[in-house]
């Protein structure tokens, strides 16, 4: 036996596969199936939502209290736009809450809908709004979620949404940043869904009451305006569409219906405005 | 299992002589299972018996890093791996390595 | 843009841009092991070194020591996630098998440079360990690296060869 020095070939243990390539494919793939995965799961949760009676949902929430939220429940300003909301909830809401209207101290334009039936605006966009129409658009926007069982629905999503990434990183061994990112990118999706809904739900409370549209989302347009909007990439991610995108769909919405978009505007409360 | 060279694990090769040696060759192969062998095998941690899924891809893999070392065995000119070892390792969860290693030879 | 959605933006895409920089930094560290490994093997090429016991015929050993080489490999990120993908849908985890191909090397090498240093002329009945390095987080899995260890006996002849 002789000893005779060969080297093998070099790299006969390693693929000759590029890995970005690799790695592109299985990203790829992957996301596309979370995404069908979770989609499917999210309808599925929309599906139960709409099986269960609005009393049911009216007992899960009732235990809900906005105790703690430095709030103002009375008063003038309360008042005039607790008036203006009985007026909208005249058009057109079966569900069984007594609506009350609330306001939140703060600088940013915000309003907010919260589970049983509390409508909160805050000071800031009571004084952002420049007619009672911009008013109207927004609290009808609220009255959408209700109407909408938004609270249900996100509450359902939330959970099953959990359950299904559980059960993915447990398949996997591992906790799987994929699936998160897909996840939460999916149910945003489904949030701005229900956004739109919630805008066109309230536009027709406005045409309702009006009987014309104009002026109704100006509001919107001096937000963006005032570069206070998301576009691009960056609605995409969001939870809420962005400004133009919201505006461009209330006007092709109202086009659709043929709802009058030119009318007087109607001037707020005098406590309202100063 | 079928290469085209004679390999062994033994340090020579019944009824032939070793002419040549040239070093050691190695091949490795790393793989994972996917979640349909893992639930099975999960069911059967209830039962017991043969994890069947787990058996074909262990041997699957073997086949594989024994082809490689093969491979590195013909490119130097070898016609015989002799002193085949195979080791196995658990390198991430679900996931194991097999490598195989053994003395390329020359044998008549 | 506002706050929000600079956050979003940011949340997004930086998996996205630290997988990409991990890959480059981890690839060019490993072209460039890859090639020195290459450079070693062929320096030491006329080291005889078997995985059996039997000795060539004319081969007269003096003294014989146990030798050995190791090395850890740290994983980067990247294969990483690209190891944890693969744990779903199964496969060969290639990402991994240049790691492994160099730490095997790596350790053969060590052990070579190891025997030459202390004056020995072959090394016989060569073995390879491998063994995984866990995680320091509080489950204990994943991994932090990989060992690989070569050990065998090493040989003084008394007519080395060439």
């Amino acid at each position: 036996m002789r000893f005779e020095p060969r080297l093998p070939r070099d790299g006969i243990n390693i693929s000759q596969e590029h890995p970005l390539k690799e790695a592109a494919i299985l990203i790829a793939g992957l996301t596309a199936v979370f995404a069908v995965l979770f989609g499917l799961v999210l309808v599925f949760v929309d599906l139960v939502v709409m099986l269960v009676p609005p009393s049911a949902e009216a007992r899960v929430f009732s235990s809900w209290s906005a105790e703690g939220l430095d709030l103002r429940r009375e008063g003038p300003r309360v008042e005039a736009v607790q008036a203006l909301l009985d007026r909208l909830v005249r058009h057109g809401s079966d569900m069984p809450y007594h609506f009350r209207v609330a306001i939140l101290p703060g600088d940013d334009p915000n309003a907010l809908a919260l589970p049983g039936g509390l409508i909160l605006v805050t000071d800031g966009l009571l004084r952002a709004v420049e007619s009672e129409n911009e008013l109207a658009l927004v609290l009808g926007h609220e009255l959408g979620h209700f109407h909408h069982r938004d609270h249900l629905r996100r509450l359902g999503r939330g959970m099953v949404l959990g359950v299904a990434l559980a059960v993915v990183s447990s398949a996997a061994k591992t906790r799987l940043r994929l699936a998160d990112v897909v996840g939460a990118l999916t149910a945003r999706g489904f949030s701005r869904d229900d956004e739109q809904r919630s805008d066109r739900f309230g536009l027709a409370l406005v045409q309702a009451e009006y009987g014309h549209v104009a002026g109704a989302w100006r509001f919107f347009e001096r937000l963006q305006a005032a570069g206070q909007g998301t576009a691009g990439v960056a609605a995409y991610l969001s939870s809420h569409p962005g400004n133009r995108g919201r505006i461009d769909d209330l006007e092709s919405y109202a086009h659709e219906h043929g709802w009058p978009a030119s009318g007087p505007a109607s001037a707020l409360d005098p406590a309202l405005s100063r | 299992m079928d290469f085209p060279i004679t390999i062994t694990n033994t340090e020579n090769v019944t009824g032939r002589n070793i002419v040549e040696f040239y070093g050691v060759v190695t091949g490795n192969s790393v793989r994972a299972k996917h979640v349909g062998r893992d639930i099975m095998a999960s069911l059967k941690n209830l039962v017991g018996g043969e994890l069947k899924g787990y058996t074909e891809l262990l041997q699957e893999s073997r086949r594989e890093a024994a082809g490689r070392m093969v491979e590195q065995a013909q490119s130097l000119g070898a016609n015989a791996v002799v002193n085949l070892r195979f080791a196995t390792s658990s390198i991430a969860q679900g996931a194991a390595e097999l490598f195989a290693y053994g003395t390329a030879v020359r044998i008549e | 843009m506002s706050f929000e959605s600079y956050m979003n933006v940011l949340r997004f895409s930086s998996p996205i841009l630290l997988l990409l920089v991990t890959y480059l930094i981890g690839h060019g560290i490993e072209r460039r092991h890859l090639a020195r490994l290459r450079a070693r093997e062929v320096a030491h090429q006329r080291f005889p070194v078997t995985t059996f016991a039997v000795l060539p015929a004319g081969w007269q050993p003096t003294s014989s020591s146990m030798v050995s080489g190791s090395v850890v490999i740290s994983l980067d990120y990247f294969k990483r996630f690209i190891a944890s993908l693969r744990g779903l849908i199964g496969g060969r985890i290639r990402s991994y098998e240049p790691l492994l191909d160099r730490a095997r090397r790596e350790a053969l090498l060590r052990m070579i440079e190891d025997a030459r240093r202390r004056g020995f002329h072959a090394v016989v009945n060569t073995r390879l360990e491998t063994s995984r390095l866990a995680n320091a987080r509080k489950d204990g899995k994943g991994t932090s690296g990989v060992e690989m260890l070569a050990y065998g006996t090493a040989l003084r002849l008394h007519d080395p060869p060439a």
